[in-house]
């Protein structure tokens, strides 16, 4: 999954920020490109109270471009839910700041509906379960975040840089060698399966999408050629031929999904 | 032994009937009254008539909904509501704090194996087992939030009145969040998962985000199980209802068992004489709750060709104001 491109910063804002599994995230951002920053109280008591004025100094002081933020801080029950307090005063001041919240089953969809309740539709808040895997986090928050960065890494071999349109095969020896071959409308259809495929790798670009770089009535079979191709020129520098169910998938006449090779 | 929603839907029904007869008399007095009834206390008797028939009808359907309260009304089961009630959001409070005291344990061993993983050689051989166990932890976690997720469900629909709140929903968004989690489950096991939705850009339906969340993670971790290679998820929308159609490859269900699916603790090992390896609450939780929100949920099944699947279709009305 990672995409080794510079992506921005990501503020943590969890009592047990020190745990095996928040670490084990934040590595996981940093390997994708982000770098992270956790508010620590340090000296401080460990109450929501300061939760809340060190998170929202931290946010102020770094200007990160999402937001981790835990529900509960502490045993204490008046702390229960000091996430969500913190939310709210967060949504208020900065409304376009992305925030991923972490919940647990037994605070339920029924308070995630109440909380969104408050929230205008857009707001760019979602939540997940403290217990998802960090790419389930990553993808969260490549959606939330909505930026697609400037250089991708389709698994372990091809590479896109999306500014300059071009696209780079690692060879075993560790070298990136251009493939000039993939140009135009071919670019322009592997950044189309590429970008999806960064936010939802599972999800299918239809037809209409990809056709609209064709005219004629014989848009589908030009498409058809052209991801032929694209699969061909990759292929050769990698030494590998892509068959019919590899790297570019055409599923059950409704559109293509990217499926980059991995370890091969 | 009474039967309260009968008995409560019987009052609501006479009492709206004999309101609306109260009103009627009140629109009406005017046209005749003066003609046949003299003036009494400024208003003619006729309105006093309507006011009174309109009072008595708003009195029975409010004590369709008061009253049961007060005198105890019970279910089929001898059990009052109150009581039902009572024994629901006991059980909700247990299964939370049930849940958050495993919850805090699970989030440690989970942080703990994956810093071990990032710790471990991949292509050390002594540490394989090592591996192999930390692998086995983590197919484990979905069982585990799914498990979570099916209790509170089942415990929301013991409710007498399950909630059902309706707001905008993107179907769309649902979705993902469900192959984010599942996609890693299904490469596991040499299975891929692939979904789109029709028209490209679905948009927001008014619907139930937390049923339809639940009913498809429930239809996607049981095609997991039985599909051959490919899992299709497609999601639809017609003029008065949106589909959410989950689809396998695998060996197809046997067509006596396919009415069955939805039965609780039904799992096709049953019908082979097998060793069950799941509750089988799953797609009951599912039917169950599509029906409750207003939906409709069912199975086609091939199983005889070399093309054999599995297709669950969820059908789920377009809400309106």
């Amino acid at each position: 999954m990672a995409t080794e491109t510079k992506q921005g910063l990501i503020l943590v804002i969890d009592d047990e920020w020190e745990s095996p599994i928040v670490k084990h995230m934040c590595r996981k951002l940093e390997e994708e490109g982000w770098s992270t920053e956790c508010v620590d109280l340090g000296d401080a008591h460990k109450t929501g109270d300061n939760y809340e004025s060190f998170a929202l100094y931290a946010i102020e002081d770094s200007n990160p471009d999402g937001v981790l933020l835990d529900v509960r801080f502490g045993e204490h029950k008046d702390d229960q839910f000091k996430g969500l307090e913190i939310l709210q005063k967060i949504v208020r001041l900065y409304p376009k700041l992305p925030v991923l919240m972490f919940t647990q089953y037994a605070q339920g969809p029924e308070r995630e509906i109440a909380v969104k309740g408050t929230l205008q539709w857009n707001s760019p808040v979602d939540f997940i379960d403290k217990l998802a895997g960090a790419d389930e986090v990553i993808l969260r928050l490549r959606r939330l975040i909505g930026d697609t960065p400037a250089s991708m890494s389709l698994g372990d071999h091809i590479s896109l840089d999306i500014n300059n349109k071009v696209v780079y095969v690692k060879s075993n020896d560790g070298n990136q060698n251009l493939i000039d071959d993939i140009n135009g409308i071919k670019f322009e259809i592997l950044r189309e399966l590429a970008t999806t495929w960064y936010k939802s790798p599972a999800e299918l670009v239809p037809f209409s999408r990809l056709e609209r770089y064709f005219e004629g009535e014989e848009a589908r079979a030009s498409l058809r050629v052209r991801i032929r191709e694209i699969k061909d020129s990759l292929g050769k520098s990698m030494g590998v031929r892509f068959g019919a169910n590899d790297l570019i998938m055409n599923i059950r006449d409704q559109g293509y999904r990217l499926s980059p090779p991995e370890n091969s | 032994m009474y039967n309260y929603p009968k008995l409560q839907r019987i009052a609501k029904f006479t009492g709206a009937g004999i309101s609306f007869a109260g009103l009627l008399l009140v629109l009406i007095s005017p046209l005749f009254s003066t003609e046949y009834f003299p003036y009494v206390l400024i208003i003619e008797p006729l309105t006093y008539a309507g006011l009174i028939v309109l009072l008595l009808g708003s009195i029975i359907i409010l004590s369709a909904y008061i009253l049961p309260r007060f005198i105890g009304v019970k279910n089929s089961a001898g059990i009052d509501r109150g009581t039902i009630e009572q024994w629901s959001i006991i059980t909700q409070r247990y299964f939370e704090l049930f849940h958050h005291d495993l919850g805090r344990p699970l989030s440690r061993i989970l942080g703990k194996e994956r810093e071990l993983r990032a710790s471990l050689p991949i292509t050390d051989e002594d540490s394989s087992g090592t591996l192999d166990l930390l692998d086995e932890i983590e197919r484990q976690v979905p069982n585990f939030r799914l498990m979570m997720s099916n209790i509170q469900a089942l415990v929301q629909l013991e409710l007498p009145t399950p909630s059902s709140e309706i707001q905008p929903v993107e179907p769309e968004s649902i979705i993902r969040k469900i192959v984010d989690r599942y996609a890693p489950v299904a490469k596991e096991s040499g299975k891929e998962i692939t979904w789109w939705s029709e028209p490209s850009s679905f948009g927001v339906v008014p619907s139930n985000s937390a049923a339809i969340e639940h009913i498809v993670t429930n239809l996607v971790d049981n095609t997991i199980r039985y599909a051959d290679k490919h899992i299709e998820i497609c999601l639809s929308k017609n003029e008065n209802t949106f589909d959410v159609r989950v689809r396998d490859d695998g060996p197809g269900i046997e067509e006596p068992y396919q009415k069955l699916i939805f039965e609780r603790g039904w799992t096709p090992e049953i019908g082979r004489g097998e060793e069950k390896t799941s509750s089988g609450l799953g797609l009951f939780i599912a039917h169950t709750l599509a029906t409750g929100h207003g939906g409709k949920l069912s199975v086609q099944s091939e199983n005889h060709s070399d093309d054999s699947y599995t297709e669950f279709t969820l059908r789920m009305p377009l809400v309106r104001n």
